[in-house]
């Protein structure tokens, strides 16, 4: 890994006016909810918000028209999401299919894909799920066991996900299975578009710590899907899945999950804050900043068309770390009751307790810290 | 990065390498002090990302001279600090990576163990912080003539960054260069001594702290998203 080299983070248009024009927006349209769910607001279900977030233009923003699309940059896409997580947008329906799935099937899939799937992304309307971790292959995710097998008929599938955000109320899965009989590790994999409703799948919550169903439990009995269901090409699930992940760790997601709990601070401390915590603002003020360029520049590097693999990792650890770190530090030094009504006190105890999951998902701390020290010639 | 700032950054590599043992004589005839002078009062009419260039290779090169001192006024100081500071870890890490690729214990080098792997990663991720703190303040200053005052977020921002990096890259190189890292003899000083020293100059990380947390208040909660993002 050479010098960081800052990508310019340098969007086309007037992003001034694209931020004016959404906050005006979200005035208007973001309902008021609940604060707590305005942290961790990318796992907040609202399925009318994505619809009118859909209508608006602001979902499959870098789609292409024909499908429904926006045919925006990604850059632009990329000042429209900071700007609903900074807000506290209840985006979760919409997240993972505007996020990666749906950019996934315009690279990769075919035409007949593209037409039956993107235009209800972009509405807002079609939810999609991630099915990789199993219960024999999570960091380990080369250990895929469920197959799927070419009929006459159409691919059979036969295994089990585990953790699946989202499967309950998404209407896809975008799934990694071994469709080589006898292939071992990472080779032999594909990726299947499945729709959720086809007989056989069985789909069990899972409730996590804080009480919550975000995750599932995706049984797949003799499953049978159409041909058309393969996504991009045959053997190389593995390589699509890896694009797939660059997608998913850098974004603004992994800094600005606990901003509500920043914003909190901020108010609770006053505009003339004591200065113990006058210097906890300035350091997480400092880091926040800090990862705003960090993430800015690996989005730009990715919208050049390069892979940012490593720098995508980067974000990911250090984003991680200041959002654990934030809820732990505020509680170290405010004074307030766990039980306390107050926003300050219901947001700290909501993203204590939601904050363990934040260097898991999406690959662990530890793979995370593998692929960096990868990336900077080490084994 | 331009044509005209890889030239620079040559010309920096080969005249640092001289003054390691000559001084400040080889850059100061090299006329590093016109860097931002303007092109039409004679000097080099560079910007703050040249700036930075530089200093980040005196920090990784030449530590103990006072580089920055020539080519920057005092108000830019802390400024200049931040580019110094990302230059020398920039070098630790080099020469931490060099290292356990290279020394072998219990039959196979030091960068094929994971524990090593693991605090080296750590390790580049506050690197990269730093580079990118001293990447993205270039930027403002550039954009605001280098007026001081009109990077006060970003001055404050990016040297608290770099300060509160200095703990983890030393420890860690250190660490994984054992005892040879600790010899006089041994680079790794020359670049962590300084890293320790520049820390507590221009402001340590409580006098940052507390100006950017009074900055940010003021800005009140939504504010603070606001502020930034007109920035």
């Amino acid at each position: 890994m050479q010098g960081f080299a800052l990508y310019p983070f340098d969007p086309p248009g007037d992003v001034a006016a694209l931020r004016a024009e959404l906050r005006a927006w979200l005035a208007v349209n973001q309902p008021q909810g609940d604060i707590v769910a305005r942290a961790n607001c990318w796992a907040s279900f609202d399925a009318d918000f994505s619809r009118a977030l859909g209508a608006a233009g602001y979902i499959g923003m870098t789609l292409p028209e024909r499908y429904g699309g926006g045919d925006r940059h990604p850059l632009e896409r990329y000042v429209v999401i900071e700007e609903l997580l900074a807000a506290g947008a209840p985006v979760g329906a919409h997240w993972i299919a505007d996020r990666q799935t749906g950019p996934l099937i315009q690279r990769y899939g075919s035409e007949e894909q593209r037409e039956c799937y993107l235009p209800g992304i972009a509405k807002g309307e079609l939810y999609a799920c991630i099915g990789l971790s199993e219960p024999g292959a999570g960091s380990d995710l080369a250990a895929v066991r469920t197959t799927a097998r070419e009929t006459a008929e159409g691919w059979r599938i036969n295994g089990q996900k585990i953790w699946t955000t989202g499967a309950h109320f998404s209407h896809i899965m975008l799934a990694l299975v071994r469709t080589e009989e006898g292939s071992e590790r990472n080779a032999g994999l594909s990726q299947l578009l499945i729709d959720l409703d086809t007989p056989g799948i069985t789909i069990r919550p899972i409730i996590d710590m804080a009480g919550h169903h975000d995750f599932n439990e995706v049984f797949f009995d003799d499953v049978l899907v159409p041909h058309g269901a393969l996504v991009g090409m045959r053997g190389q699930g593995w390589q699509q899945v890896t694009a797939e992940l660059g997608l998913e760790r850098s974004g603004p997601e992994r800094y600005l999950s606990s901003h509500a709990l920043l914003v909190a601070l901020i108010d609770a401390a006053g505009a003339q804050p004591e200065p113990a915590v006058a210097a906890l603002i300035g350091e997480l003020a400092a880091e926040m900043w800090t990862l705003r360029q960090l993430s800015m520049s690996t989005a730009a590097k990715l919208a050049a068309g390069e892979d940012p693999m490593v720098e995508a990792s980067v974000v990911k650890e250090l984003g991680n770390a200041f959002e654990q770190d934030m809820p732990r530090r505020v509680q170290a030094i405010v004074t307030s009751g766990w039980d306390e009504p107050d926003n300050l006190a219901r947001l700290l105890r909501a993203l204590l307790i939601a904050s363990p999951s934040f260097s898991l998902r999406g690959g662990t701390r530890e793979v995370i810290r593998g692929i960096i020290a990868r990336g900077l010639g080490l084994r | 990065m331009s044509a005209a700032r890889e030239m620079l950054c040559d010309t920096a590599r080969a005249v640092f390498a001289e003054a390691a043992t000559a001084g400040m004589g080889p850059i100061a005839e090299a006329g590093f002090a016109l860097l931002l002078v303007p092109e039409d009062e004679g000097g080099f009419g560079g910007d703050w990302g040249d700036v930075n260039a530089v200093l980040q290779i005196a920090g990784a090169m030449v530590p103990d001279l006072p580089v920055a001192e020539l080519i920057v006024s005092e108000a830019l100081q802390p400024a200049a600090t931040v580019s110094l500071m990302a230059g020398a870890m920039g070098q630790a890490l080099a020469l931490s990576i060099e290292h356990v690729n290279t020394r072998q214990q219990f039959g196979r080098p030091l960068g094929k163990f994971q524990a090593v792997q693991q605090s080296l990663a750590v390790m580049a991720c506050e690197v990269r912080a730093v580079e990118a703190a001293a990447a993205a303040l270039a930027t403002r200053l550039d954009a605001v003539g280098l007026d001081p005052a009109a990077a006060d977020f970003e001055i404050a921002a990016a040297k608290l960054r770099a300060n509160r990096a200095v703990g983890v890259v030393t420890a860690i190189a250190h660490q994984v260069h054992g005892a040879i890292g600790f010899t006089r003899e041994y680079d790794l000083n020359r670049v962590t001594i300084p890293l320790m020293r520049w820390r507590g100059a221009h402001g340590n990380d409580a006098y940052w702290a507390l100006i950017l947390g009074r900055q940010v208040a003021e800005f009140g909660g939504e504010g603070l998203w606001e502020a930034l993002t007109a920035r």
